[in-house]
Formats: structure tokens, C-alpha cells, sequence
């Protein structure tokens, strides 16, 4: 068991976390490549910038677009947001890992404000998983991976929460911390393939949008090779 | 296509690998990740990446001059390949050097600091050069793709021939100055491989696989791009170069037998299996498939002889530089990761061939079937019609992916317990022992300088000669010992020991007795030594260093010896010897320390140098 933990701590926790950062990085490259080259092929060439822009901020900071329209599974939302970022960088026990392992560290949450923002994810990934399933329209959007992300990004929350507060045996307590462990990793190795993803190529996708509606230059004739109808209007 | 993804998916898998090692041993040194030591450090790097790469990069030179000196124009279609692939061949040689050598940002010093006694002076020069030539040769391939600089591609173009004799002239010096350096080996290197004909038989060898490199090249991309072969033409190249292997082997099998060493070659050792091996490769495979007709103009004969030729040429430049160097007695087995960085060079040297022969007009001709344009893949699915999206986004969505999965990997397999060394050990130099000789041996491994104290004494004239090596003692002394205050054997000492004088159970003097009240507390504001201590400094001193950090017990010897040697080799012309290593170092010990060095030999891990232990034990009978 001990040995397991071990691996899970090193090698796979490297490989892990770097496919994560690699992972991110590699997608945000693609994506401004694609986009560059987009504009590049693209017929017309005067893009809103400036509204795309402002957008991009709107929907960084989504007061205005949603909390008007769904108050409560905004504030949901953003809260779910914040415990997802905060709480697994500026826990106490992350940072010491780093600095004992990497030789950095940097400001840390206080014990309890990272408890009750740890509990504050879970119930709002409950909620949201909730809400996701009750509404109709949610339901016919929705895909396997809308249902499974809030259960995996629950698991690791939910075991850092009892490995942190919960007095359990030697045995249990390395049970779950293994599951914490591995469910973080399991996290780390599809966020960047995933929809998750958007933590770094969201900024870009105001852009992204504005850009697909300028189509290629002489998109029409290869539109038309492919129906078979050259020569005619399509 | 299929063929062309898988292929190339391996490659970049490889390159992320290597590129993970690459940046670790960047990061945190080559004990990171290598098992390179000071016995073998001369590692993989250089056996199968530099100097084979050298090598077979020699079909750029060959090739351009039989087009443009020789005036064959027949192969013009081929100049334009072994250019690319000396320039590949080159960079991928000088990456791999530049990561055995490390600290990349210092690789100009050659250009400023001449050292013309180097034969690697002359092996960084003629990379350089070659390097700017090669560059020179192939820019106008790249420029032809777009409309800028199109006055340098012109000019490049027509000033061809001058880059083309440049090319050949400066070649012919690096290939043979490889060899030249090999000659500096020839207690190190194999008898086999051993021969004052080294530099010729690098740069033969180099002209004969040269173009078969060239030739293989071709195979590969035609088969993996499913273009026409055009045998006939690349049959006459290999003839050519089959010409040059006869003259080649002549050259060596006349050496060998020239210089009595026919019967170490079926003596059975490995080595002359090995060697045997390299003669079925390099010559005698390679020969029998270009000089009979039918089979240098068939599809296979071409690939059996290009291949056992590049084969037998990266084993003959492997084992000169390496395998046959190891004679040590120390093991050397390369770790994984080197083998990845080995790899992976070569991978990324591939990857950057097949690139340019597929965005750059490599061939002189069209292509026939423009589908069959590598670049000309199906935009739109043929069955059901949906946009597959460009072929390039494709291939780099893959590739991408391949590539961050398998640097992610390889950083992860790299032990976190190999990334930190101990750094330099930290030994406490111990003072000589004797008396009339004293045994330097400061580290206490028992590979110590027996030193005629009494006798230097003599010839410096007497007593006050004291102060010509002792420049400087401790408070109330006459002659300290040198490990008095070069306490430690590799590092620099700081002397003054400012607890010490400051402590109740010490010296127990005030601060303001040092340091002037109201300025700041540092040592350059603070008293010198001297200002209390009135006789650290002996009369007549030749040597006053202000300084409380001593170098190191190893440096202090060296210096205060050796520079006191080098000026008597140079004055007096009978005593050259003096300034040579083993005037000092001769191995033999006191006859009073030998049995002392007997019992100390049984205890493991005492030597921080690494001598054969056989010399030792040499050295015991003869005390016996």
C-alpha cells in the first residue's frame, strides 16, 4: 500500500501533472495557431475586435450575461469556480508538499477558511450536478462527460476534506488518501484533452467565435467539388 | 499515408523523450542523467551522434563536387538532398556536442581564444565553417518559397561553385582532423583500430558512404512518399562510391597487414569479432551488392548495400570513439536517458528532413501525379464526404499530442534521487607525514608525491630558504604546514575564524577591538590579520596574499610546485622533465609507508582517484 502511495506520489504525479501543463499549453498553442491561420485564409478580414474583447471580460467576469438571467446557478457557478482554483493552490498541505519536493512556496489559506471552502465546492458541485439532471433542458444538452466531471472534481475534494478533519484508522486513512491522490491525477491526465480545457483557451474563444463566421476565400468551390455540382449555384 | 503518420509518430514519441532528458541534463548537470564518471567521460554521445553524424553528413561534399566540379550533371537532382543532409548531419552533430559539453552560451570562445596546438581547435573551426558554407548552400531552397530576399537567393545560386569548393576544401580538413584526433589515443584505442593512417582513412571512408547515405535517403523518402525510383542514376552513384570502398579497404587491410596485426585479427576477442563485423558491413557487403549489375540497379540490392554500409560506418566511428577507447577497467554502460537524448537527436534530425521534403522543392523535377504530392492529401472525406479539416491540422493535432504525452513521460520516469548530487565532497586535507621525505597524500588515498623536504632545504640554501614555500604562517609560528590553513582538499577555506575570536572560551576580544565603532560590521571595514598578528607574514616573504580564503589543498600544491618547476624547465634546459606530471607523481612510495598502504588497500572506498589498481600492486612486489 505504502509503496503505491509512493508511486502515486512520484512518478504518476509527475506524469500527471505534466501532461496537465504540457497538455495546456500544447492546446493554447493550437488554438491561437488555428485562429491565426484562420484570419489569415479568411475572406473578409475586418473582425470586431473590440467587441470580441469586451466579451471575452464579460464572460471572464460573468455578471452581467448570466446572473441577469439564472442568479442563483451563477452564483453556483462562480462559487464552485473559485473553490476549484483556490482551494488545491493555497491549501497549507499542497504548498508544503511543493516546498519540501520543489523548493517553493507562497501564501497559503488559513485551516478553516480552506474547510469551508472545500465544503462550499462540494455542495455546489452537488447542486450543479443536481441542477444539470432536474432541468429538461439541461438534460437534452448534456453529455456523459457534463455528468462525470462534477463527480471527479467532487472525489478529490471530498477525501482531501476527511484525510484533513476526520480521525479513521492507518488503513483507511491511506485508502483515502490514495483515492484522493489518484482522482486528482485521473483529473490532471483528461483536463487538457477535455472540456475542462477552457481554463486556458476561454479567453480566446470570444475571438475563436468571431472568427468562424469569416469563411475561407474560395470556401464556395470547394463546397460545391464536394456536392458534385460544379459550375452551379449552390 | 498510414505508413508515413505511424512512422513519424515514433519519431516524435522518441524526441519528447530525449527533449526531457535533454532539458534535466541541462537543468542539473550530466550526473543527472548520465553514468558518464572521470574515468569514461567521453560517453555515448560523441560515439554514435558526433562522429558518425560527421561522417555520414560527407555526402553533401561528395556529392555537389561530382555535379558541379566534376561537371556530372546527371545527379543534379541529388545536390539539393545531400546538402540538406550534411546541414542535418551537422547541426544534429554539433546539438549532440553542445549537450555532452553543456554551458551552450560559451560555444563562441573558439572564434576568440585561439589554443592552434588543439586538434580540436581545428575540429571547432572547420564545424563553424562548414557549418555557415552548408548553411549558405541550402538557404536558396527555403527563400524559393516565398518572394523575400530573392536578390540573396539569386546571388547564392550563381556564386553555387564558390560554396561548393569552400565545401569540399574545408571538409576534407574536418574529416581527416577527426582522425587526427584519434591518433592522441594510442595507449587507449584497440590495436585493431589503432593506425598512424587515421586521418586518411577517415576522410576515404567518409567520400565512399558519403553518397551512399545520399542513396538511402532517397530509398526512404521514395518509399515513404511512394515516389519513382530512378535506378539507373542511383546505381552509377553507388558505383561511384564503391570505387572509393575498394580504394578504402585497400588502405586498411595493407595497414593492418603493413603493421603486423593480421593475427589479432582472428584471434578470436570479441573486439576482432567486432572488427570482423565492420569489415562485412562497411566493405565487403556493400562492395559485392554495387560492383555486380544486376544487382546494384534493383530496388533491393540498393537498400541491402546502402544500409550495411551506413551500418558498418557508424560501427567503425562508434567503436574508435568508444567502444575500443575503453581500456580503463572502469565499465561504462550508458544510461537510458542517454540513450534517448542519442535517439532522439537523430529522431528530430529525421523529423526535420522529412519537413523540408515535404513543404521545400527537394526534387529538381515535378511530380508526375500531383496526388501524389506529399502535401496533396484528401481535404474531404471520400465515402462520406465530411471535411476532414487541412492535412496539416491533422497531422499537427497528432503529432502535438504524441509529443506533450511523451515529455510529460519522460520527465516522469527520471529518478528524483538521481537529480541531486552531492556536489564537490567535503574532505579535510590531512598533513604530510615523514620527515626528511614527507608523503603528501593530503585526501589520505594513498596516490601521494613523496616530497624531499630536507633535500629542497638543501638546495635552497640553507634555513632561511623557509619562506620560499612557507609564505605564511599561523600566530607564533615558524613554518605552518601547508593543510594549516588549506584545510580543505577541493574547496576554498575561509581562515579566519571569526566565533573563535569573538567567544568567552576563545580569543574573547570586543567587537570595537576589530571593527571601528559607528561603521558598518563587514570584514573589508574591520582590522587585517596583520594589524595584531605581527608575524604571520616571514621575512623575505615571497608570496603576501591579503585574503582570508585559501584555495584548495589540491591547487595550493599545484601552484607553489609546479610554477616553481615550470621556471626551472625553462631556464635550464637539462631539467625539462621537472615540469612534467609524473616528475612529482612517480607512484612509488617511502619504503616506511608501504606497510602502512598494505593494510589501508583491504579497506573499500578509499580512493577518490581513480588509478588502475595495477600499478599498485606492481609497486608492492617490488617493495617485497
Amino acid at each position: 500500500m505504502q509503496e503505491f502511495i509512493d508511486f502515486c506520489r512520484g512518478p504518476l504525479f509527475r506524469l500527471t501533472f505534466l501532461v496537465m501543463i504540457f497538455g495546456l499549453i500544447r492546446i493554447l498553442i493550437l488554438d491561437i495557431w488555428g485562429a491565426v491561420e484562420a484570419y489569415r485564409n479568411a475572406g473578409d478580414k475586418n473582425l470586431a475586435w473590440k467587441s470580441a474583447f469586451i466579451k471575452t471580460i464579460q464572460w471572464l467576469f460573468p455578471v452581467k450575461h448570466v446572473v441577469a438571467r439564472r442568479p442563483v446557478y451563477s452564483l453556483i457557478s462562480i462559487l464552485f469556480h473559485i473553490g476549484l482554483i483556490v482551494v488545491p493552490i493555497f491549501l497549507l498541505a499542497h504548498v508544503q508538499l511543493w516546498k519540501t519536493s520543489v523548493g517553493i512556496a507562497w501564501w497559503t489559506l488559513p485551516y478553516d477558511w480552506a474547510n469551508y471552502l472545500t465544503l462550499l465546492t462540494i455542495a455546489c458541485s452537488v447542486a450543479l450536478l443536481l441542477g444539470r439532471a432536474l432541468s429538461k433542458t439541461s438534460r437534452t444538452l448534456s453529455r456523459k462527460q457534463d455528468y462525470l466531471w462534477p463527480i471527479l472534481l467532487l472525489l478529490p475534494f471530498a477525501t482531501g476534506y476527511i484525510c484533513a478533519n476526520v480521525t479513521v484508522s492507518p488503513s483507511m486513512y491511506q485508502l483515502v488518501m490514495l483515492t484522493h491522490m489518484l482522482s486528482a491525477e485521473v483529473i490532471f491526465i483528461f483536463l487538457p484533452f477535455t472540456k475542462i480545457a477552457h481554463c486556458v483557451v476561454m479567453p480566446l474563444s470570444q475571438f475563436v467565435m468571431t472568427l468562424a463566421w469569416k469563411f475561407p476565400a474560395r470556401i464556395d468551390k470547394k463546397i460545391a467539388a464536394t456536392l458534385k455540382k460544379e459550375g452551379q449555384s449552390v | 499515408m498510414k505508413r508515413l503518420m505511424t512512422f513519424k509518430s515514433i519519431l516524435w514519441t522518441i524526441v519528447g523523450l530525449a527533449m526531457a532528458s535533454g532539458i534535466t541534463r541541462m537543468l542539473f548537470g550530466l550526473g543527472a542523467i548520465t553514468n558518464q564518471s572521470d574515468a569514461t567521460p567521453w560517453g555515448i554521445w560523441k560515439g554514435i551522434n558526433v562522429v558518425p553524424g560527421i561522417a555520414l553528413a560527407a555526402g553533401g561534399f561528395v556529392v555537389t563536387a561530382i555535379i558541379y566540379v566534376m561537371r556530372r550533371h546527371e545527379f543534379s537532382r541529388y545536390s539539393k538532398f545531400a546538402v540538406l543532409l550534411a546541414f542535418l548531419g551537422y547541426i544534429s552533430a554539433a546539438t549532440s556536442l553542445v549537450v555532452e559539453l553543456g554551458l551552450p552560451w560559451l560555444v563562441w570562445h573558439p572564434v576568440i581564444y585561439w589554443q592552434p596546438h588543439s586538434a580540436l581547435f581545428e575540429v571547432s573551426w572547420c564545424v563553424i565553417l562548414y557549418l555557415t558554407v552548408l548553411f549558405l548552400e541550402f538557404v536558396p531552397v527555403p527563400l524559393d518559397e516565398t518572394h523575400w530576399f530573392s536578390g540573396v537567393r539569386r546571388f547564392l545560386i550563381k556564386y553555387k561553385l564558390i560554396l561548393v569548393v569552400l565545401g569540399v576544401m574545408i571538409s576534407t580538413l574536418h574529416q581527416s582532423s577527426l582522425g587526427t584526433m584519434f591518433l592522441l589515443t594510442p595507449e587507449k584505442l584497440h590495436a585493431l583500430w589503432y593506425s598512424s593512417m587515421l586521418p586518411i582513412m577517415f576522410f576515404v571512408s567518409a567520400v565512399a558512404i558519403g553518397p551512399l547515405m545520399v542513396i538511402l535517403a532517397v530509398l526512404v523518402v521514395s518509399s515513404l512518399y511512394g515516389r519513382e525510383l530512378e535506378r539507373e542514376k542511383l546505381g552509377m552513384l553507388g558505383l561511384i562510391s564503391m570505387g572509393v570502398l575498394v580504394v578504402y579497404g585497400l588502405i586498411r587491410i595493407i595497414d593492418i597487414a603493413a603493421t603486423g596485426k593480421l593475427l589479432l585479427v582472428f584471434d578470436g576477442s570479441w573486439q576482432a569479432n567486432i572488427f570482423l563485423l565492420e569489415l562485412v558491413l562497411i566493405l565487403v557487403l556493400p562492395i559485392i551488392f554495387l560492383a555486380v549489375k544486376k544487382l546494384r540497379y534493383s530496388t533491393a540490392g540498393l537498400w541491402i548495400a546502402t544500409i550495411s554500409g551506413v551500418l558498418g560506418m557508424v560501427l567503425n566511428r562508434a567503436n574508435i570513439a568508444g567502444i575500443m577507447l575503453v581500456q580503463t577497467g572502469n565499465l561504462y554502460i550508458p544510461t537510458i536517458y542517454e540513450i534517448f537524448i542519442s535517439v532522439g537527436i537523430i529522431s528530430a534530425a529525421i523529423l526535420g528532413f522529412l519537413f523540408c521534403v515535404e513543404r521545400f522543392k527537394l526534387w529538381e523535377t515535378k511530380w508526375e501525379d500531383s496526388r501524389q504530392e506529399p502535401n496533396a492529401q484528401p481535404e474531404f472525406d471520400r465515402s462520406s464526404e465530411v471535411y476532414l479539416g487541412a492535412p496539416r491540422l491533422a497531422g499537427r493535432t497528432i503529432y502535438s499530442m504524441i509529443f506533450v504525452v511523451s515529455l510529460a513521460f519522460g520527465f516522469a520516469v527520471i529518478s528524483s534521487d538521481r537529480l541531486y548530487s552531492h556536489g564537490v565532497d567535503d574532505v579535510i586535507a590531512q598533513e604530510a607525514r615523514g620527515n626528511g621525505i614527507l608523503y603528501i597524500d593530503g585526501n589520505r588515498d594513498n596516490f601521494g608525491v613523496a616530497f624531499g623536504h630536507a633535500e629542497h632545504i638543501k638546495r635552497q640554501q640553507g634555513a632561511d630558504s623557509c619562506s620560499v614555500c612557507h609564505h605564511m604562517n599561523l600566530p607564533q609560528d615558524k613554518s605552518s604546514q601547508c593543510s594549516a590553513c588549506h584545510r580543505q582538499m577541493y574547496t576554498t577555506t575561509d581562515v579566519f575564524r571569526h566565533d573563535w575570536h569573538a567567544s568567552p572560551t576563545g580569543a574573547n576580544i570586543a567587537c570595537n577591538m576589530c571593527h571601528t565603532p559607528g561603521e558598518e560590521k563587514q570584514k573589508s571595514s574591520a582590522k587585517k590579520c596583520v594589524d595584531c598578528h605581527l608575524d604571520l607574514y616571514p621575512e623575505n616573504a615571497v608570496n603576501t596574499f591579503e585574503s582570508y580564503l585559501t584555495v584548495s589543498y589540491v591547487d595550493a600544491m599545484h601552484g607553489q610546485c609546479v610554477t616553481c618547476h615550470a621556471e626551472r624547465a625553462l631556464s635550464d634546459t637539462t631539467k625539462v622533465a621537472q615540469a612534467r606530471c609524473p616528475a612529482c607523481h612517480t607512484g612509488s612510495l617511502p619504503h616506511y609507508l608501504k606497510e602502512d598502504m598494505r593494510d589501508k588497500l583491504r579497506q573499500p572506498g578509499l580512493s577518490n582517484v581513480i588509478i588502475p589498481k595495477s600499478d599498485v600492486n606492481l609497486e608492492l612486489k617490488q617493495g617485497e
